[in-house]
């Protein structure tokens, strides 16, 4: 064990005090200008939130569990809860008001998809922990049902050589305010591959911290926002700390109704990062024009000899692809829906396995559907 | 077939068909050549019920039928097909599910049962050997890295799979070296029948040495001003466009 690391009392009294020195974030930090998290909530009503539930709903050989409102929690789970969440007032108030929480670890390779679900109102916790060389697919969905506020803390342990494949599924939730930290420490060699499928909710946040440790580490991240109504914001920031570390993001917005998606994607290559490779591209389709489209690329490069290439673009439905399709006898709101389909093919390719895979499009069949509804 | 009735056609309130009359029976093939802005891909485009192409006045009877409220893709169904100059490309689409997606829409819409992936893919490999389109291309997103002529024959290749009464091809030849050009028009002579009318809309007379017409018709500024059998072309192409134009004034 690392002798530094303060206790998991002292963490948590930290994070306490991060909370109340912050408060709930607001549109005047530049990191939450779009998403005024504060208009809907105050620091008294996060601090009263009760416990989400979690549920496991696969767990296949070779992963352990451990409940974290249990006692005598292992040492993977003291090692690691709350060491890497970061700065965040969010992240710091999960930890510090969870009732609980889940923790996942794996020790090796493992066949077949592990399934969490996450439910109710309230904070809650996910550790998850690979070990060196395990291999881990994840597959989260999150259910509607948060009348006010969830808010997870999740933490991404990879040691060096593993890989875990993530994909993170949430229902249009048109009444919650869900917003999920999700802090990720890949070691040497380590791998993180992520999908996330937004659908939409009062207020919907995803807030990525990734931290690329070890030489060769990577991260590949990709996304696909559907709305037919509100909100929905993914804000990444993956920080290249060592050499020959690689990145790629795909992230794709569909707005429709009267709605709103953002991504914020922030580089980090860090000095001495040399030879660091980051990809990132995000793209927006608007489908009327109560919607709203935010990307906001940065880029921060402190080492010499790194490759770094970003875009962002919005646009319409393409006119002469639409009258194409009507010209071959596909009726207008068919030939919308495949040329949606067709922009967040890429995306939803990146998801690798093809289960998961196939669910992400059922919801966004969803998803679809309500657009047209909203349309105007 | 078609019967077009002093047709009037503005595009963002600029008159551009002004007073065109065609008619086009089954069986035929029928050629329109015009310069360009004559109003030419106004026509096609209006034939086929696009946006923004409106009719201020005027017919279009198919069948009988009158077609000017009629939306594009009931147009299709119906068994009106038009080839595109410029086709679009479609990444995230294989070619192969766009050609199943609209057969079964055509189909759908006639009241029509759906096929099956098999059976599609049997109709579309029927056609595929001609027109040269190989498995690989039925493979890729539609039309994305795709040549100019396997553009052109991929058009021709739905036109075949879709068996239309109508079919116009826009500018067909635009773009296409002279194998290419022959390969097309092989294509699209095959498929000349009794029960089917052609319109060949075309700058070059060039395209109509392989696509043989019945009748010529001259656009100009937005009417028909010269017509006559499939040696027109020739002439047109001696004596250029603006020679001929002077003579109709």
């Amino acid at each position: 064990m690392n002798a530094a690391l303060p206790s998991l009392d002292l963490r948590r009294a930290e994070a306490r005090e991060r909370f109340r020195a912050k408060g709930v974030p607001h549109r005047r930090i530049e990191e939450w200008k779009y998403s005024d998290l504060r208009a809907s909530l105050d620091d008294e009503h996060v601090a009263q939130e009760g416990a989400a539930q979690w549920r496991v709903e696969a767990l296949p050989d070779g992963v352990e569990l451990f409940d974290l409102s249990a006692g005598n929690a292992p040492d993977w789970v003291t090692r690691n809860l709350g060491a890497i969440d970061g700065s965040g007032a969010m992240a710091a108030a999960s930890f510090v008001f969870a009732k609980g929480g889940v923790a996942l670890r794996a020790t090796r390779a493992v066949e077949g998809a592990a399934r969490l679900h996450l439910s109710a109102a309230g904070h809650t916790r996910v550790l998850i922990v690979l070990e060196e060389n395990a291999s881990l697919t994840l597959m989260e969905t999150q259910s509607n049902d948060a009348v006010e506020l969830r808010n997870v803390g999740t933490e991404i342990v990879l040691a060096s050589g593993s890989k875990l494949s993530h994909a993170r599924l949430a229902a249009n939730a048109p009444k919650s305010i869900q917003v999920e930290t999700i802090a990720v420490k890949a070691a040497a060699g380590a791998s993180y591959r992520a999908h996330f499928a937004n659908f939409g909710a009062k207020l919907s946040r995803v807030d990525m911290n990734i931290v690329l440790e070890g030489e060769n580490a990577e991260a590949h991240l990709s996304g696909a926002t559907v709305l037919a109504n509100g909100h929905a914001d993914v804000t990444t920031h993956i920080a290249h700390a060592a050499g020959n570390t690689r990145s790629t993001q795909l992230f794709k917005n569909v707005a429709g109704g009267h709605s709103r998606a953002i991504y914020q994607g922030k580089i980090t290559v860090r000095e001495g990062a040399n030879g660091s490779d980051s990809r990132q591209s995000a793209k927006g389709l608007l489908l009327g024009e109560r919607a709203e489209i935010d990307l906001k690329p940065e880029l921060e490069i402190f080492a010499d000899d790194v490759k770094c290439a970003h875009g962002a673009a919005i646009g319409d439905l393409d006119v002469d692809s639409l009258f194409y399709l009507r010209a071959r006898g596909i009726p207008d709101s068919e030939a919308r829906a495949l040329l949606i389909r067709a922009f967040l093919e890429d995306a939803v390719a990146e998801i690798e396995n093809e289960e998961i895979r196939a669910s992400v499009w059922r919801e966004v069949e969803g998803a679809l559907a309500r657009a047209n509804e909203a349309a105007p | 077939m078609l019967e077009i009735k002093d047709l009037h056609v503005a595009v963002g309130g600029k008159e551009i068909l002004k007073g065109l009359t065609l008619n086009i029976g089954a069986g035929e093939v029928h050629a329109v050549m015009g310069p360009n802005g004559s109003g030419k891909s106004t026509l096609s485009y209006t034939l086929a019920g696009r946006e923004g192409y409106e009719v201020t006045s005027g017919r279009i009877l198919y069948r009988g039928e009158d077609l000017t409220a009629m939306p594009p893709e009931e147009r299709a169904a119906k068994g009106i097909f038009l080839a595109m100059q410029y086709p679009v490309e479609i990444p995230g689409v294989t070619t192969m599910n766009f050609l199943k997606t609209a057969l079964n829409a055509q189909r759908r819409a006639r009241g029509e049962s759906e096929f099956d992936a098999m059976t599609i893919l049997k109709r579309v490999r029927a056609e595929a050997g001609m027109l040269k389109v190989s498995e690989e291309m039925l493979k890729r997103p539609l039309n994305v890295g795709f040549s100019g002529g396997e553009k052109k024959r991929l058009e021709i290749l739905q036109m075949a799979l879709f068996g239309p009464s109508l079919a116009i091809l826009d500018e067909t030849d635009s773009g296409l070296d002279i194998d290419a050009l022959k390969l097309v028009a092989e294509g699209v002579n095959a498929q000349r029948s009794p029960a089917r009318a052609m319109l060949v809309i075309t700058h070059y007379q060039r395209l109509l040495d392989f696509i043989v017409p019945d009748r010529v018709h001259v656009l100009s500024a937005g009417r028909i001003i010269k017509e006559g059998g499939k040696e027109l072309a020739h002439e047109l192409e001696a004596r250029g466009y603006e020679q001929i134009v002077k003579d109709a004034a």
